[in-house]
């Protein structure tokens, strides 16, 4: 037989290993507890079971709502081996989303974690018919609820050994049914436009494209450690955690709480892991705080070492191998410090790292880098998986790395993204018409506008409908280049123009007085004020150059060609920035419109009069001259 | 939820009883009774004497007339960890705990009194002591379980901030699978949040224990919200007693809270 499903495979691993291997731990009451492939099957074959007792027919679905734990895992693989998909959702959903993807996706059950989340399912229980029975796995706090709809994971496990006494061959000839046609999981987009919807991925999909995914990145077969933590409802999570799991397999580690992820990383030490963005920044920044706490020498170390791991990162990245005495220095350097750090942060062993979907700011991936840990940036979606993927020895910070070898990429005449995949999503539940409207000719429509470098490497740049639009229709996405300046250390702030209107781009730059001025200082500029520093030529020419490293990732098009030193900072209290720091496009732009005129003008400086308000309330004006400046490229 | 599930027999029955220091009259002739299956708050003005109450009851301070019975015996005149012993367990306004110890230690140290093998025994960890360490253990981790604690776990108590300390606290006291349970202040200096949260946590005590609870505390809402009974003392006298919204009425209580109009 074909092992066509996770169901099938899962049989097969059961058979293969049996109480001999273990397929996950999970951390409670402080210690790690061991689940074997036996015990998994068993588990997942029992809850099916009571599932179909309780009425669950093939090709009907059920939500599951919970943190990352073993019985989420279990409860989708009873599911499908029962013929019907899972549906996961998000957490911290509010009752009222909740009831949105149960009734949408018209689930008969909900197996769900706690208290926290049946409190949701008996708020809404009216108005969600369908749903026979909730199901929860954590029974703290439940232990006065009396409503009838509930039930505990362990009493559908009671059940469900009962049933398969009375059928024994049933749950075999359920499993033998499945084909890579069924509809295994839902995954529902995000709904930034419009309400939600519900994309179906097959078993072929969970299963083929997860083993080909494996076999590219080198994690098939390899027994890895992996840390479940990103939320299952996420395709992610569905494609490494469930289905790469059972497939390469590895070992899925629970980590007891998310405030304890830190904590357990460590104990665990995983070969491969997703963190998002933000979790990568907040990494580096505890390593940084902790290390200005640290003692004199230990910071001492630390100072001599990192130089010689970021200047072995960068050498990396360049074409030629690194001499012999650099790579003396750096295994001194790993051996002193790296190794260390690495396994302080619970990364010792970490073989495949990835992120996805924001922007990782260079410095980041540089850092990790040096500590000999690649972060890859893959470019991803919930309709298709993994679309592109940076392959081992040409990891870069700046693209998505190469279309995967079982996706075709090809741009629209727009710079949309359009991909053809070997093994696509099965539509959207419920919803052809938004299904076909993503097809064209054939075509995946990713909504997402990027392009192809002489490499071949995709870099993905934004939304479509997030995009402006320059003279000639060519089109480019400000936040995309603005988020890229950010990351100089020597640009705290920038706005990106163009517009209809307008045959390139320019942009009105904030310098970051505290770097800018350490490196005046190094430099042995004098300066007075921010107006002084910003407009200093070597000052002018370092920003110059920062940008110019932007624009030689982005499309000829779209490269920032003239640009200013602002003579200050943009500044909440005068309505530039809100409160969250984030800069009002329209405001700006029409304060400084006289700026930016000169800015498409052919002259060299511009004179701005800015009316200042003291503290006592008195109006002053101030002259001030700005250079505008052209870039090379 | 149930009112009072055993009305016929208190827990705990306080007589008259007073106390002084010096001059100062601290408590005077205050009797009380706790119910079984109650959560009861004692509330009242600053120097009231809550917190003497409470103190006499397990044992800190010993009354100079009326008596403290429970499950029969007086406990006037014993000694605080013979009360401990007994099953009476509390926590404090300002957290006693070993602030150099992890938060862990700190509740295995609440497993003292159940302890059977002696420190000799203890020493070599083996055998029946290994075993009795794990199921102490294993009671500590319920515990941490049920106030989610797992994140402070192996943390020094010296260096967790204010709410989780009280939490600690709080723990240490379920550690010790007390029959009564004395709160003083359980919530104070907690924010909004923090507070919600403790609440909870007393209600899922109380729920999964079905021990009777005995909580000073001044934020009204909450006290409303959680407790059965309330029991107002000023000046060391019983002002009022009774269900939560005849004492939020009770003249005498406004006029103890905010002075004459």
């Amino acid at each position: 037989m074909t092992l066509d499903t996770l169901p099938k495979i899962l049989r097969e691993n059961f058979r293969k290993y049996g109480d001999r291997v273990v397929a996950m731990r999970e951390k409670d009451r402080g210690i790690w507890k061991e689940f074997t492939w036996a015990d998994y099957f068993l588990q997942v074959k029992h809850f099916c079971m009571g599932l179909v007792r309780l009425g669950l027919e093939r090709g009907q679905n059920v939500s599951i709502l919970g943190e990352n734990k073993p019985e989420w895992f279990w409860a989708e693989l009873a599911v499908q081996s029962a013929g019907g998909a899972a549906v996961g959702i998000f957490t911290d959903c509010l009752p009222e989303e909740v009831k949105y993807y149960a009734v949408h996706s018209d689930s008969v059950f909900a197996v769900v974690h706690d208290q926290e989340q049946v409190d949701k399912f008996l708020e809404i229980k009216q108005e969600v018919p369908k749903i026979k029975k909730v199901i929860y796995w954590d029974p703290k706090g439940l232990w006065s609820y009396t409503d009838p709809m509930l039930l505990s994971f362990d009493q559908v496990v009671e059940l469900g050994k009962t049933y398969d006494e009375e059928h024994p061959d049933l749950f075999d000839h359920m499993v033998d049914q499945g084909n890579g046609n069924d509809i295994a999981v839902f995954c529902y987009t995000s709904g930034t436009t419009g309400l939600p919807k519900g994309g179906m991925l097959s078993q072929r999909w969970l299963v083929e494209s997860v083993r080909e995914w494996a076999s590219l990145d080198g994690w098939f077969g390899m027994g890895y450690e992996y840390l479940s933590f990103i939320p299952p409802a996420w395709i992610t999570e569905q494609g490494i955690g469930i289905g790469g799991a059972i497939l390469a397999p590895m070992i899925a580690n629970f980590p007891e709480e998310p405030e304890t992820v830190q904590e357990n990383i460590r104990e665990i030490g995983p070969d491969i892991l997703f963190f998002g963005a933000r979790l990568w920044e907040n990494l580096n920044r505890m390593v940084q705080a902790k290390m200005i706490d640290s003692t004199y020498l230990r910071k001492l170390i630390y100072r001599l070492a990192l130089p010689v791991g970021l200047r072995m990162a960068d050498m990396m990245r360049s074409e030629k191998r690194p001499g012999l005495h650099w790579r003396t220095l750096y295994f001194v350097a790993y051996q002193a410090v790296f190794r260390q750090l690495r396994d302080r942060i619970g990364l010792s062993r970490a073989k495949t790292v990835y992120s996805a979907g924001a922007a990782v700011s260079p410095d980041i991936i540089r850092y990790f880098k040096a500590l000999g840990i690649d972060i890859r940036l893959f470019y991803g979606s919930t309709e298709q998986g993994v679309m592109s993927m940076p392959r081992k020895g040409d990891i870069r910070s700046d693209t998505s790395g190469p279309p995967v070898p079982w996706v075709e990429v090809k741009l629209s005449e727009e710079g949309e993204i359009l991909i053809r995949n070997k093994y696509p999503y099965s539509g959207y539940y419920k919803d052809p018409e938004a299904t076909e409207k993503k097809m064209r000719d054939g075509w995946f429509c990713t909504g997402d506008f990027g392009h192809l470098n002489e490499d071949g490497h995709l870099i993905v740049i934004d939304r479509m409908d997030d995009l402006k639009e320059l003279a000639g229709g060519k089109k480019f996405s400000p936040q995309y280049t603005e988020v890229r300046l950010r990351f100089s250390p020597y640009i705290k702030d920038a706005l990106v123009i163009g517009g209809p209107d307008k045959d390139y781009v320019t942009t009105l730059i904030n310098i970051d007085l505290d770097n800018v001025g350490r490196f005046a200082e190094a430099h042995h500029i004098a300066y007075t004020t921010f107006t002084d520093l910003s407009q200093k030529p070597e000052v002018i020419d370092l920003i110059k150059k920062e940008i110019e490293k932007v624009n030689a990732t982005l499309p000829d098009w779209t490269r920032v060609k003239r640009f200013v030193n602002m003579h200050k900072e943009f500044d909440a209290d005068e309505e530039e920035l809100t409160r969250t720091r984030k800069l009002r496009r329209t405001f700006v732009e029409e304060r400084y419109n006289n700026l930016i005129t000169a800015l498409y003008a052919d002259e060299p400086e511009y004179t701005v009069e800015a009316t200042v308000t003291y503290r006592d309330g008195r109006k002053g004006t101030m002259h001030t001259a700005i250079q505008v400046t052209e870039t090379k490229g | 939820m149930s009112h009072r599930q055993n009305e016929s027999e208190p827990v705990i029955r306080v007589r008259h009883l007073s106390l002084k220091f010096g001059g100062l009259q601290a408590l005077n002739d205050v009797s009380v009774d706790v119910q079984a299956g109650e959560i009861l708050a004692i509330i009242g003005p600053n120097g009231a004497g809550k917190t003497c109450f409470l103190n006499c009851i397990n044992g800190f301070y010993h009354p100079y007339e009326g008596e403290i019975l429970y499950d029969g015996r007086d406990l006037t005149r014993l000694k605080p960890h013979k009360i401990a012993a007994l099953g009476i367990a509390r926590t404090f306004q300002n957290i006693e705990l070993f602030s150099g110890l992890t938060a862990l230690d700190n509740l295995m140290s609440a497993r003292h009194i159940h302890m059977r093998h002696g420190a000799l025994l203890g020493c070599l960890f083996f055998g029946p002591t290994r075993r009795e360490e794990i199921a102490h253990r294993e009671r500590v981790e319920e515990v941490i379980d049920l106030l989610e604690m797992e994140s402070i776990r192996k943390k020094k108590v010296g260096s967790l901030p204010y709410g989780q300390r009280k939490k600690v606290d709080l723990a240490r006291a379920l550690c010790m699978d007390p029959a009564l349970l004395l709160l003083d202040e359980p919530m104070a200096g907690m924010n909004v949040e923090e507070k919600e949260d403790m609440a909870r946590f007393i209600l899922d005590v109380y729920e999964l224990k079905k021990i009777p609870i005995a909580l000073i505390e001044h934020d009204m809402d909450i006290v409303m919200d959680i407790c059965h009974r309330i029991i107002v003392l000023d000046f060391g006298r019983k002002l009022a007693e009774g269900r939560a919204q005849d004492i939020k009425d009770d003249e005498r209580v406004i006029k103890a809270y905010l002075g004459e109009a």
